[in-house]
């Protein structure tokens, strides 16, 4: 019982992330000047519904809370307050306070004290003559959240549900309208008979069917004239003739089109009709007799379809249909025109729970890999039968859906930063300005709740170390206020989220100097100004010389580096002494699959993340030095590498020599390493399987795979694998 | 099968070997019965964990519970099957020499495990007599001792923080 309650609470709380985060971005944008009623209106919902919710489930201090800041809001929105920077400002500040409420109702922090912020929206309220808990409340309360209709102006009324069905209406009436030519004017008749070998070869007439149909087609008739008694019935033969009628006014073109992918020997037949149609689309479909279309058509024009691929393109097909569902095209077009982009999206989500995800994004990994291994074991003639690339694209394309339906705007990991750096502003009293850019961005939601832990040390890095003080600013001929930009960018299967600040840049003289009184670095040693920037994430390296309350607690931006890495990405600085300096997080878009390159080692099959790795080389003979009885390096152009043998990590027997081996040269945090392995026999996208899942994690493995046979890989971790034998971090962190 | 019919059973074991000894674990952990195929070994995991499995998709380790429970390593044959149990939410296959029977078995039988001086004592959860037709035709009139394993405190996590 109390589990089910718990699972209510637990959608109350997202929920309540979710309207935090809408009503932050809504006063973030009132802040910035934009009061128009829609933004009001947004975070009042916000607010109105975390307030509902925290009612129902007896939070009192935050419903209490809620309450008087749905007041004031209520006022801004009926304009009876006016959105004032001042009033901004409190309701900046109450949102916080808010944040801190709900926190506190999820058991997470202490009563946060509310009296100064409570104090003040009071005063909002007293000063434009407002009855405390008269006809505000009143107002405020019976008031649903869709309601705000005198605010929200008429454009946003048709997204409501009830007038849900007036774009509807629009698409029945524009679907209708090709049809009427076709009682004017004239008609196509098209009559369809596949071929033995088209059935054979998969092709689905309904498939066909089905297309042409989109493009306003009715089937009149099905002729089974040709349809042998049972007992002679082949069922591999195909008898049907489809005959359908298709309005005038579509182009020749688009009709052969839907037959380009059917067998030469099938019977298509196009023909114009130029007497007028027994108006097709208002009869019911088996009524007119077939004979009479058969003997109407005058000029033949038998379509040429002769594509000799046909496996290839019927797939394609296939795969189409699985990305989008068999509506008839005109309607959905004009839902669009019809709904002004409706101010929130909310109707049109649905909540998952997301280990559901996970499961079918499991089952699809699995599918992928029972396709595998399909191909593994189909003679290549078997293949072209069974249309095995068919059935790999869609299943490519399933996994690319479920991905995507993991996949949140990265605002959700953006939300935290405004309260954070109005905190942060608060602390270290400097004047920060937050400029965000590419929130829509989507990424994995597993990827987004990771990178919450590098971004606030990022933050804080930049708002700490990154800006001066106002006075510096003004003194440097800056503006006061300094700037920090987040932004979000994909690029390929990667996503790149910065964090930029306009601040004093790093100070490589003092870095380097650090470094080496921490023994991070040799006294002497030579180092390029993107070494000494990456210094900066090197463990136990902060360059505050006070402990201050935001730096100096023992974490800094190693923890960002090792948790970017942990999640198979890297963090790039760029600085500009004078300039300010940009931290670049470079992240894969999902956890769940990786680029991976299938190598042997001791005849057992691993893989290596492709992400890592730099090129391949077989070694000549006295290209591989030993430096030690242990330890090994090749000479890679006159760089000398450090050489591992996973195999010894391992525990694994090799009595290879190393030039009858391959040398993966692999880059990790402790700088380049060469791998050696036996052979690399693949490389293709591997499903991540994770083994903490059954057992626990394992040091050196990233996880495990299946592989086409079904067998198992082993997911090598790069960064892991060589740090558990080398121990020359300084020297490798340098190289 | 099952001759043990002189109380109502309330709850069913599937039985096992181990070398010479019976054990029994509750059918309801059990997921299924599968052939013994070589697991892919790991690296860095204690002897007993005979490596990683395909379970429909699932990667799940293969324990050699001879090993853990601190017998002589069963040796694989042609009966060899791994029984796939769940154990508090993860999935664990153990191999065993053979597997015997479904017995219903009530729970007021079961005797508790005597105090023994190992490290663990609570891996076994308590020992229960059954009778069943011996596999050569014979009549085992004692009855079979069937230790029955808990497997929660057979859980591989924490072995595996030791080991890591």
């Amino acid at each position: 019982m109390s589990d089910e309650l718990d699972e209510i609470q637990a959608i109350f709380f997202e929920e309540c992330t979710e309207g935090l985060t809408t009503a932050e971005q809504g006063l973030s944008a009132m802040q910035g000047g934009d009061v128009s009623a829609e933004t009001i209106a947004g975070v009042f919902r916000a607010v109105h519904s975390i307030k509902g919710g925290a009612g129902a489930f007896g939070h009192a201090d935050l419903t209490a809370f809620a309450h008087k800041f749905e007041n004031v809001l209520d006022e801004v929105r009926g304009g009876k307050i006016a959105p004032t920077p001042g009033v901004i400002k409190v309701m900046l500040s109450s949102f916080d306070v808010l944040s801190d409420h709900v926190e506190t109702a999820k058991g997470l922090a202490p009563r946060p004290n509310d009296a100064a912020s409570l104090a003040a929206l009071e005063k909002v309220l007293a000063d434009r003559g407002v009855p405390e808990d008269g006809a505000a409340p009143a107002a405020a309360a019976p008031v649903p959240a869709p309601a705000p209709a005198p605010v929200v102006a008429a454009p946003a009324a048709p997204a409501e549900d009830e007038f849900g069905f007036t774009p509807v209406a629009f698409a029945l009436d524009d679907f209708d309208a090709p049809a009427a030519p076709v009682a004017s004017a004239s008609t196509w008749t098209i009559r369809f008979k596949p071929s033995r070998a088209a059935l054979a070869n998969a092709g689905e007439p309904l498939l066909i069917i089905r297309e042409l149909e989109t493009l306003g087609a009715k089937v009149l008739s099905v002729d089974v004239s040709d349809v042998p008694p049972l007992r002679d019935l082949d069922p591999e033969d195909a008898y049907l003739v489809w005959v359908l009628s298709m309005p005038g006014d579509v182009a020749q073109r688009d009709i052969d089109d839907c037959f380009d992918f059917v067998a030469p020997d099938s019977l298509v037949e196009v023909t114009r009709n130029e007497v007028e149609a027994p108006a097709p689309a208002f009869e019911p479909i088996p009524a007119p007799e077939p004979e009479m279309a058969a003997e109407d058509l005058i000029p033949f024009v038998p379509v040429m379809a002769s594509i000799d691929d046909l496996t290839a393109q019927v797939q394609q097909v296939v795969a189409d249909l699985a990305a989008t569902p068999m509506t008839p095209t005109p309607a959905p077009a004009v839902v669009e025109s019809a709904a002004p982009k409706p101010a929130t999206e909310a109707a049109q989500t649905i909540r998952v729970d997301l280990s559901k995800l996970d499961l079918l994004l499991n089952l699809v990994g699995e599918l992928v890999i029972r396709n595998s291994i399909l191909a593994d074991r189909l003679s290549p003639a078997d293949r072209q039968r069974v249309e095995l690339p068919e059935l790999a694209r869609l299943t490519r394309q399933i996994q690319d859906n479920v991905m995507s339906l993991r996949a949140q705007p990265i605002k959700q990991a953006f939300s935290r930063v405004p309260r954070m750096l109005r905190d942060l502003s608060v602390e270290t009293g400097k004047q920060i300005e937050l400029e965000t850019v590419g929130e829509t961005t989507e990424v994995d939601k597993g990827v987004i709740e990771k990178i919450g832990d590098p971004l606030t040390h990022m933050i804080r890095n930049a708002a700490d170390h990154g800006l001066e003080s106002t006075e510096e600013r003004i003194a440097a001929g800056k503006s006061p206020a300094g700037t920090i930009k987040l932004s979000a960018e994909q690029k390929g299967a990667r996503i790149f989220v910065r964090v930029q600040d306009n601040g004093r840049g790093i100070n490589r003289e003092r870095v380097k100097a650090k470094a080496i009184e921490k023994g991070i670095i040799p006294a002497d040693a030579q180092l390029s100004n993107e070494e000494i920037d990456q210094l900066i994430c090197a463990p136990g390296f902060s360059t505050a010389e006070t402990i201050s309350n935001i730096s100096g607690r023992g974490v800094g931006m190693d923890v960002v580096r090792s948790n970017v890495e942990a999640l198979g990405g890297r963090v790039e600085i760029h600085s500009v002494p004078g300039e300010g300096t940009t931290f670049t997080m470079i992240l894969p878009l999902t956890l769940a699959i990786l680029d991976g390159m299938i190598v042997r080692l001791a005849s057992q099959r691993f893989v290596l993340p492709l992400a890592h790795v730099l090129e391949t080389v077989q070694p000549e003979p006295g290209q591989v030095k030993r430096t030690s009885p242990d330890t090994e390096v090749i000479d890679m152009r006159g760089e000398y590498v450090p050489v591992k043998r996973a195999t010894e990590i391992f525990g694994l027997n090799d009595d290879r020599l190393i030039e009858d081996s391959l040398v993966v040269i692999v880059e990790s945090e402790h700088g380049k390493v060469g791998l050696v392995v036996d052979t690399i026999d693949d490389r293709r996208e591997v499903v991540i399987k994770s083994l903490d899942q059954n057992l626990h994690p394992i040091r050196g493995l990233g996880g495990a795979t299946i592989l086409g046979d079904g067998s198992i890989a082993l997911i090598l971790d790069i960064e892991a694998l060589v740090a558990s034998t080398n121990r020359y971090t300084p020297k490798g962190l340098a190289a | 099968m099952t001759t043990n019919t002189e109380s109502a059973s309330d709850c069913k074991i599937v039985t096992f070997t181990l070398g010479k000894q019976t054990f029994g674990i509750d059918m309801g952990a059990l997921i299924e019965i599968r052939e013994w195929d070589e697991p892919t070994p790991l690296p860095n995991v204690p002897t007993f964990i005979k490596g990683v499995s395909n379970l429909r998709g699932n990667v799940i380790p293969v324990v050699g519970l001879a090993e853990r429970l601190g017998w002589e390593p069963s040796a694989i044959h042609a009966r060899s099957c791994i029984l796939v149990v769940s154990i508090g939410g993860k999935q664990a296959g153990f191999l065993v020499d053979e597997v015997n029977d479904i017995v219903g078995i009530s729970r007021s039988e079961i005797q508790p495990a005597p105090e023994v001086e190992t490290i663990e004592s609570s891996v076994i959860d308590g020992l229960v007599r059954i009778t069943t037709r011996a596999k050569d035709g014979t009549r085992d009139e004692n009855g079979t001792m069937v230790l029955l394993l808990d497997l929660e405190a057979l859980s591989l996590t924490k072995h595996l923080d030791l080991a890591a």
